[in-house]
């Protein structure tokens, strides 16, 4: 039988480092997406059957962790407002969908 | 035999992950609200942990989704026919854009598919880690669990949409 746990606020930086690296990887997504549809720069294929997908994918995977790890060291122990943290992952994800949002290509 | 394999791939990735992956979402979303208790208030470690649980099978269930669909179905999807081929049920891709009808479901539905996933697989794992490290106090504290919930509502929309597109696509040009 488990006992019920007493709420006690802590230290809330590492998981809104999860959370606005989450934002920020997406942002990168949204980046090459757009570098690439204006032609400007093609992140190359890294798995040749899937195309230059594969590249820009895996670049923003590797920008999101990256992402993660500075931000959970630097915010490690640190007690952030969640709401202002949110405020800009949504922001960074509202901009990855409109990047990612085919007929916006069109503006470029 | 009954369904081939690139069939059997695409079943597993649109149905058994990514449709179980909205399940979890749902799911989620829903405790996210049904579990919520006042600030401060003692939390149960059974909900927190099936709150947490059920994140993180979200989350994985959407990155096998997502690097299923990119490293195993996209590209039987995007393959190119023989140099003169007619007959292209079998290259889906070339199937859609052979027609101006259908065209549209490759340079919107497709070209969407192709990425916004990713970035419902990167929100759904900060809410797992959310969910995790703070199981024990989340479904008590007010302003993270607003963040938990918008994320979780964020993903459950993207990915939704995403599988509508997939089942128009795979209605005209299914991989067979």
């Amino acid at each position: 039988m488990h006992e019920p746990t007493p709420a006690t606020p802590r230290a809330n930086g590492v998981e809104l480092a999860a959370v606005l690296a989450a934002g920020i990887g997406a942002a990168a997504l949204g980046i090459f997406v757009l570098l690439h549809e204006a032609g400007s720069y093609s992140a190359p294929a890294l798995y040749a059957p899937s195309g230059g997908l594969s590249g820009r994918t895996t670049g923003a995977v590797a920008v999101w962790l990256v992402a993660w790890v500075v931000l959970a060291t630097r915010w490690r122990g640190r007690e952030l407002g969640p709401t202002r943290i949110l405020a800009w992952t949504l922001g960074l994800t509202a901009f990855a969908l409109l990047a990612t949002f085919p007929p916006l290509w069109a503006l470029l | 035999m009954l369904f081939s394999t690139p069939s059997v791939l695409t079943m597993i990735h649109g149905i058994v992950l990514s449709g179980g992956a909205l399940l979890a979402l749902a799911a989620a979303l829903f405790a996210v609200r049904a579990m919520a208790l006042p600030d401060g208030a003692p939390v149960s470690q059974a909900q927190g942990t099936s709150f947490a649980r059920v994140t993180s099978l979200a989350a994985i269930l959407l990155w096998f989704a997502v690097l299923g669909g990119t490293y195993l179905v996209f590209p039987l999807y995007r393959a190119a026919p023989p140099e003169g081929l007619t007959a292209l049920a079998a290259f889906p891709r070339a199937l859609l854009m052979s027609d101006p009808e259908t065209r549209w479901l490759h340079a919107f539905a497709m070209e969407i598919k192709e990425h916004m996933p990713w970035i419902a697989a990167m929100l759904a794992t900060a809410v797992a880690v959310v969910a995790h490290r703070r199981r024990a106090t989340l479904l008590a504290d007010g302003p993270m669990r607003r963040v938990a919930s918008a994320l979780l509502a964020t993903t459950f929309v993207i990915v939704s949409f995403v599988a509508i597109l997939g089942v128009f696509v795979n209605k005209v040009a299914p991989l067979e």
